[in-house]
């Protein structure tokens, strides 16, 4: 990796500033970052994706690793890891795919490690965008290699001008519970709703996959209490368990009335799309409705009707198709 | 006192016999002259008190612990850090290069250019930095200015068979026949005879040695007439001799050394591109040089095994009669020549017709890699076999033992078929209910394993007791030194531990290098038969102290040298040597070795055709293989080889974009070998009912089978042939996709 000057913060106040650069470097990927886990970080440093001049740990910052579970929600601390996201009592209980999606990612090593903003600020395992030779779109070239090239784990919704798919596990489950980001910069604190937080290609800075700023740091994210929180699940699909990213994901969220029915739906797909993608077509189709294996089949239709795959990603759909009915029925408990 | 005649020059009869010798990794034959009349032999298989028995590797608390050294932990005083540049074209030229910026950063101390003048791959080597730290050499690389004049390039097989696909080489297609075999005429006629035909093309891809140490070696050299290599190498003895030809040296001034070395797979001979430039900057700073490949490196430079695309068609009865076949075969070996083993392969195939091509792409050269060419043949034989037996709708198993001749093949069947439970095999692929539906299938073996006469071993017994057995051989993680040690431990009724090895030294007795399976067969009959003559030398040392026993009446066991109803102590038997001890001398013996194994292999599979997920749930493995040295690394091999073969069947493959000319998995995140919680339960048999007294080797027969037994599981489950490896979800969700489609 490229040298970079080794910063030791003792506050978030600190942090930014060292985050914030008079001016500002020509490439985006050569800013300051903050290092908190540091798993997906030190590899793209490692393959020169990110040339980082200078690194700002956050780990001597006290109050960022704390789990606090009440009748209001869960706030989760940034750095907390995935192991203590995984194995916490209360997360097991109260937010059950939230804790099946921290055990799905990695190994436990790299859980060990990664922490949960670090999980959501993942960049995209595409790769053409992880060779350090090839200049794609993302990160400065012209192209993306994978519209026409090997993309069988590329999107099949919402792609183009790039087409990566989002990596993180734990955010599909955080949308589909409605999640908040905190985060802290130079201009202040702001609170980002989950669902503003991820961009699209299309519509966002294409260097970039949220909304945050080269000065600023999640400390945060809270996910209210709601009934549907506890029948929460995240259906992963790794072509290989031991340590792999999703194929494709479905993180769903169902309460059902006392007959039965559907009360509420909340339905986010991962691994297809280059940002967590929630699918009300789908959550609407199920409410008032009886979980049938039909009904079910419907569903899992109407989540990927969206779905334009690429030359060799085809497969994701009647993937993905599964996944959705197995997810929902999983959580609904049917 | 009659003196038993020592182990003696008198000439004996000899006799030609042909031998494997490996170069490249690769088994050559070739003849040798050899004693006709044997010497003692291993006795029954059964009759062993350490050998066929469950030893524990001796060098396994070293590595458990992190205290054995391999070449990566090498750190010489002075030491430079070598770096090599690769080219990021699929072909191209070098028009310019420019190291000034480079040269300019402290602690950069020398560059070699590679010495090609057309680069054909990506990644292939430009030129090399020596620095002061690993840091200082990558900082070096990105300063380097290159200007390449980019050619076309080709990477994938089914475009550069194109009459308009680029060149790999100017002014030579891309296609070059090997070899045909066979009457095509008669092949036609036979298939008018058929009942049914079968035809099917199979493809499997680059897939890579993965060795957890890369390639690489330290050369310490610091000016001066002498040098010592530190190398992960197969083959001690293949490095002085490059070595010092890139040095400038005498050949016996340069010593190898390879204490521990982190697996190899057929990758690791001689000292490669990476040792050459290695050798010549340290030649230039006269520094000590540590040249190890990084993860990067060691997937596009350091060798593959070769891809294979295999057009077969053949004819059967319905009685299980396979009467025809006809192959046309490509060797994708990249800018190499690959390999790939001839059809019919196993299979007796009445008349058969086939054409070998080598199919060139602009991709490093194919190299040996476990069982060269077999597995690949194997895959497409296995799956052809089993689609020929479900168009008759024959049992696989049967249909199988009427077209192998070998009955060996047919007890290990009968075996294999038992463990796994082949009578719970659903007849009908794919119709099990439900959507997790499981398949049993098999496949069967062959290699080689026989040894050649390269080893020349001592065995040194001294005044305090103390026995060592010394060769220059090198352990590839196969349980060499164990071998070595309990050979000798048996042969004078001592324990394990009571002996030690040297190995990994080119100071010490020839060895050849390690490939084809040849070096157990090619060094235990070295140990055993310096083992024997020690003993000899020991018992006529101390037949005078047991009431004049003859020599060949002393009977060593139990830590006890004793005859005539005297006896004492191992070591007070070894205080009557003399001062320096004594030491015995190992020729390789044809008679303690054989060559051929068979193997089969069982496995099952649970298929979610919802999901398209194979979960291997059984691996069944039976091998023969004459004596086994040791149960245990037998096991471990056997084991060893369905893994590999799982890697093979469900997850490897190097990705090639075609319009970047390179490959897009080259690190083990993209690179996906099988993890712990792809292991499925593993059931490694030895088959003792091969009554062979003679060591074989056994790795790579292990090797072969389980990549046909796995794509037969998984057609038996879901009833989806794929024919194009890895069996990956996708292809078989896309299978069945076509399949309900035909069917509707």
């Amino acid at each position: 990796m490229k040298s970079f000057e080794w910063t030791n913060p003792k506050t978030i106040n600190e942090a930014v500033k060292l985050l914030s650069v008079a001016a500002p470097p020509a490439d985006i990927d050569e800013a300051p970052r903050p290092l908190a886990g540091g798993q997906d970080l030190l590899t793209t440093m490692k393959d020169y994706t990110s040339r980082p001049a200078r690194i700002v740990n956050l780990k001597n910052i006290p109050g960022l690793n704390r789990i606090t579970l009440t009748a209001r929600g869960l706030n989760i601390g940034a750095r907390v890891t995935l192991t203590e996201l995984e194995e916490h009592p209360g997360v097991r209980k109260s937010f059950p795919g939230l804790a099946e999606a921290a055990r799905s990612i990695a190994t436990p090593q790299i859980r060990n490690l990664g922490t949960v903003g670090g999980n959501l600020c993942q960049r995209p395992r595409c790769w053409y965008f992880r060779l350090e030779e090839v200049i794609c779109l993302k990160k400065g070239g012209t192209e993306c290699y994978a519209a026409s090239g090997e993309n069988k784990y590329n999107a099949i919704i919402a792609g183009g001008p790039s087409f990566i798919v989002h990596p993180s596990d734990l955010a599909p489950v955080l949308l589909a519970l409605g999640a908040r980001v905190t985060v802290t910069g130079a201009k202040g604190r702001r609170v980002i709703p989950l669902d503003k937080f991820f961009t699209l290609p299309s519509d966002g800075n294409i260097r970039r996959e949220n909304v945050l700023e080269n000065d600023e740091i999640i400390t945060e994210i809270s996910v209210p209490a709601s009934p549907l929180a506890a029948h929460s699940t995240y259906l992963k699909f790794k072509e290989r368990e031991s340590l792999d990213f999703a194929m494709a994901a479905v993180a769903a969220a169902i309460q059902l009335a006392p007959n039965k029915t559907v009360r509420a739906a909340r339905i986010v797909l991962g691994g297809v799309a280059p940002i967590p993608w929630r699918v009300p077509a789908a959550e609407n189709y199920l409410t008032g409705k009886t979980l049938t294996p039909d009904v079910l089949a419907e569903a899992g239709k109407i989540a990927l009707a969206d779905a334009r795959p690429l030359e060799k990603n085809a497969y994701k759909v009647p993937l993905t198709q599964t996944l959705v009915r197995r997810a929902v029925a999983k959580a609904a408990g049917v | 006192m009659q003196q038993q005649a020592q182990p003696s020059p008198s000439p004996k009869p000899k006799k030609k016999i042909r031998v494997p010798r490996v170069v490249n990794g690769v088994e050559q034959m070739v003849e040798i002259e050899v004693d006709e009349d044997s010497g003692p032999g291993w006795g029954p298989n059964d009759k062993h008190r350490l050998l066929n028995q469950r030893i524990t590797r001796v060098d396994g608390p070293l590595k458990a612990a992190g205290a054995a050294r391999y070449t990566h932990d090498q750190r010489l005083p002075g030491m430079l850090y070598a770096r090599i540049l690769r080219c990021p074209h699929g072909h191209a030229r070098v028009t310019k290069l420019d190291t000034d910026a480079a040269s300019k950063i402290p602690g950069v101390k020398a560059f070699i250019q590679a010495p090609l003048t057309e680069l054909r791959f990506a990644g292939a080597p430009v030129v090399a930095v020596a620095a002061t730290t690993p840091e200082i050499a990558g900082d070096a690389l990105r300063a380097i200015k290159v200007t390449y004049e980019v050619l076309p390039h080709v990477v994938h097989a089914a475009y550069a068979i194109k009459p308009e696909a680029p060149k790999v080489v100017a002014e030579e297609n891309n296609l070059q026949e090997k070899g045909k075999n066979g009457d095509p005429t008669k092949v036609e006629a036979a298939f008018a005879t058929a009942d049914e035909i079968v035809e099917a093309e199979y493809t499997s891809p680059r897939i890579h040695h993965a060795c957890l140490e890369t390639h690489g070696m330290v050369v310490d050299y610091r000016g001066g007439d002498s040098a010592t290599i530190y190398a992960s190498t197969q083959g001690t003895f293949t490095i002085p001799g490059d070595a010092a030809k890139e040095l400038g040296l005498k050949e016996s001034n340069v010593v190898s050394s390879v204490e521990h070395m982190g697996g190899g797979f057929g990758s690791k001979f001689g000292i490669g591109t990476e040792g050459m430039l290695a050798c010549r900057l340290s030649k230039q700073t006269k520094a000590p040089v540590k040249m190890m490949l990084t993860r990067y490196d060691e997937f596009v430079m350091a060798g593959n095994r070769s891809a294979a695309w295999q057009k077969l068609k053949a004819g059967v009865k319905r009685d299980g009669t396979i009467v025809a076949l006809q192959a046309r075969q490509y060797r994708l070996g990249g800018i190499g020549q690959g390999s790939q083993a001839g059809q019919p392969f196993i299979y007796t195939m009445g008349d058969t017709y086939r054409e070998i091509y080598a199919l060139h792409t602009n991709e490093d050269s194919a190299i040996a890699m476990r069982a060269p060419g077999y597995p690949q043949a194997s895959f497409a034989a296995e799956s052809l076999v089993d689609e020929l037996a479900h168009k008759i709708k024959m049992d696989p198993l049967e249909f199988r033992k009427k077209n192998l001749r070998d009955q060996v093949y047919h007890r290990q069947l009968d075996r294999g078929a038992r463990e796994i439970g082949w009578s719970r095999r659903n007849p009908v692929a794919g119709g099990n209910p439900g959507p997790l539906k499981r398949g049993i299938g098999c496949a069967v073996g062959i290699w080689g394993g026989g040894g050649n006469n390269q080893c020349k071993v001592d065995v040194t017994i001294s005044r305090d007791g103390s026995v060592v057995v010394a060769v220059g051989t090198q352990d590839l993680g196969t349980g060499t030194r164990t071998y070595m040690r309990a050979i000798v431990a048996e042969e004078f009724g001592l324990g394990i531990k009571d002996v030690k090895e040297q190995i990994g030294n080119s100071k010490l007795g020839g060895a050849n290098p390690s490939g084809g399976s040849t070096t157990a067969p090619s060094l235990s009959p070295s140990v055993k038969d310096a083992a024997i003559k020690t003993r000899l030398l020991m018992a006529q040392r101390v037949a005078p102290l047991l009431g004049n026993a003859k020599p060949e009446e002393v009977a060593f066991a139990d830590a006890k040298v004793s005859a005539n109803g005297k006896s004492m102590t191992w070591r007070e038997a070894c205080a009557s040597l003399p001062a320096a001890g004594i030491t015995g001398h190992g020729e390789w013996r044809s008679d303690l070795q054989a060559r051929g194994v068979h193997g089969v292999c069982f496995a099952e599979v649970e298929v979610d055709v919802e999901t398209g997920f194979v979960k291997p749930i059984k691996m069944v493995h039976v091998q023969d293989g004459g004596l086994p040295l040791n149960r245990l690394t037998f096991e471990s091999q056997i084991n060893g080889g369905m893994i590999q073969s799982l890697g093979m069947a469900l997850y490897e493959e190097r990705v090639m974009d075609a319009q970047l000319g390179m490959q897009l998995n080259p690190g083990f995140g993209d690179y996906k070998l099988p993890g712990t919680l792809e292991m499925p339960e593993m059931v490694p048999i030895i088959d003792d009912d091969d009554k062979r007294e003679a060591v074989i080797g056994v790795a790579e027969g292990c090797n072969i089978p389980a990549v046909g037994a796995l794509a037969n599981a998984v057609f038996n489950a879901c009833g989806v042939r794929v024919r194009d490896l890895p069996i990956t979800p996708d292809k078989i969700l896309m299978g069945l996709m076509n399949t309900s489609t035909s069917r509707a």
